[in-house]
């Protein structure tokens, strides 16, 4: 029995879509079967992020109106074994889903698929009742800026009151030189604020943008920071023990310091 | 004047010493004829007891009051076992309100009574919804948003982290929210 578990944030814009489809690519290379269920109907990117598009016939919408047979609106990838995804329909809106819909679907895929990342839209609303209705557990995506942190505390806030457990924090677009010199909050601040699980630190990494606009997930490009965080994060999400880098960079002040009262 | 604190005994913390001796022996005989309050001491220029936010427009600050108002007893509160995140309200006009965890930037916590956050209290918290203008709040880190006690508003002026010890908001002198450091009851 596979596992269900939903990508959200509350705040738009914090990378919810590139981190769904980059663990889920990650997830299928460590050789994991996954399908990506994009959940924000009427706003669909998942296609787009996963270079899907041309490829999408049928969408979530059509296997709820029974026009088609869920296998059958699974689009396959076609750079990995084991990827699917399912798109959401782009003329209906969120209100045309109903929770116990999703949770139907995702209930069928579990059998099938060691892992379903829901991709959640923005919000609070349907939209987000429709992605976590079937999802046993969470991750919640958020920058290290103070209005995605209050709108990732409320969603934390909704996912414990529907018992979604556990909920898993990635931070997105850290940027060590902005902590460094003081302008953006560190992991520490944003941990003890939001008080759940941390399992990764994504750096920000200007590849993200170009291969979203080339619908090739970034954890294909080896060397980049942020591929190779999503990959940890993957490994951690199939048990794997791997400790969260530190990519703080002190400064020679702070780290003089340091060496100061751990010598003292 | 709070009518709880009618024969307490204070000291009286000058963050600097802007007063002269005359003025304070008429402060002093104020508290005593006025409100009945016994000065224990007077420090001058403690620049350890932190200011009350929203300065309150007075360059002192009475603390460490001895007598605890004795409103409290008998009265329900109510336990909190986790935090209070952003979008949530936890009510209780019955009684006092005790967190145990953080209250965060977006949430709120109402009390009839005294609030205290076992945590750090970032959002907004509202002591005394009943009227009762002897309620406190305490929080081991207090960095709310807003703090209401009664009818009297305070908002956060400062991004100043907390000092990192516990604090105290009750209604001081001239009805406006003084922040202390918390010693006990």
């Amino acid at each position: 029995m596979g596992k269900v578990i939903v990508v959200t944030s509350g705040k738009g814009g914090v990378g919810k879509t590139t981190s769904t489809a980059n663990l889920g690519t990650a997830l299928a290379l460590l050789g994991k079967s996954v399908v990506l269920v994009d959940a924000d109907v009427g706003l669909r990117n998942l296609d787009i992020v996963m270079g899907l598009e041309s490829r999408v016939v049928y969408t979530s919408m059509d296997v709820i109106e029974k026009q088609c047979e869920l296998n059958k609106a699974l689009v396959r990838d076609r750079r990995v074994d084991g990827l699917m995804l399912l798109a959401a329909s782009q003329k209906n809106n969120k209100d045309d889903m109903q929770p116990e819909q999703m949770k139907a679907i995702c209930d069928k895929l579990r059998t099938t698929y060691d892992f379903t990342l829901v991709d959640s839209p923005a919000g609070i609303e349907r939209g987000f009742r429709n992605a976590s209705a079937g999802a046993d557990e969470a991750i919640v995506v958020t920058t290290p800026d103070v209005s995605a942190i209050r709108d990732a505390d409320r969603i934390i806030g909704l996912l414990q009151n529907v018992e979604i457990e556990p909920i898993n924090l990635v931070i997105n677009r850290f940027s060590p030189q902005l902590v460094g010199n003081g302008s953006m909050m560190d992991q520490a601040d944003v941990l003890d604020i939001l008080n759940i699980d941390l399992i990764g630190v994504v750096p920000e990494d200007s590849g993200v943008i170009t291969s979203t606009n080339r619908g090739i997930p970034l954890v294909y490009e080896d060397g980049s920071p942020g591929a190779q965080a999503y990959m940890r994060i993957a490994r951690r999400l199939t048990g794997q023990r791997i400790p969260i880098p530190d990519l703080e960079q002190k400064g020679l002040f702070s780290n003089i310091l340091n060496w100061f009262t751990k010598n003292r | 004047m709070n009518r709880s604190l009618t024969g307490a005994t204070v000291q009286i913390d000058l963050k600097s010493p802007t007063l002269n001796d005359d003025e304070i022996d008429y402060l002093r005989s104020t508290l005593r004829e006025d409100y009945d309050l016994i000065v224990r001491g007077v420090e001058l220029g403690d620049d350890s007891v932190s200011p009350p936010i929203a300065a309150a427009p007075t360059t002192h600050t009475i603390s460490q009051m001895t007598d605890a108002p004795t409103t409290r007893d008998g009265e329900p509160s109510r336990i909190v076992p986790c935090t209070i995140r952003s979008g949530q309200i936890e009510e209780f006009p019955q009684g006092s309100l005790i967190i145990y965890g953080d209250v965060n930037s977006g949430g709120e916590v109402r009390a009839g009574g005294d609030i205290v956050v076992l945590g750090t209290l970032r959002g907004n918290a509202c002591a005394g919804t009943n009227g009762r203008l002897s309620a406190v709040i305490i929080a081991m880190d207090l960095a709310p948003l807003q703090l209401q006690i009664g009818n009297c508003v305070n908002r956060s002026t400062t991004n100043e982290k907390p000092p990192g010890y516990p604090e105290i908001a009750r209604i001081g002198p001239e009805d406006v929210i003084v922040i202390e450091k918390f010693v006990k009851f």
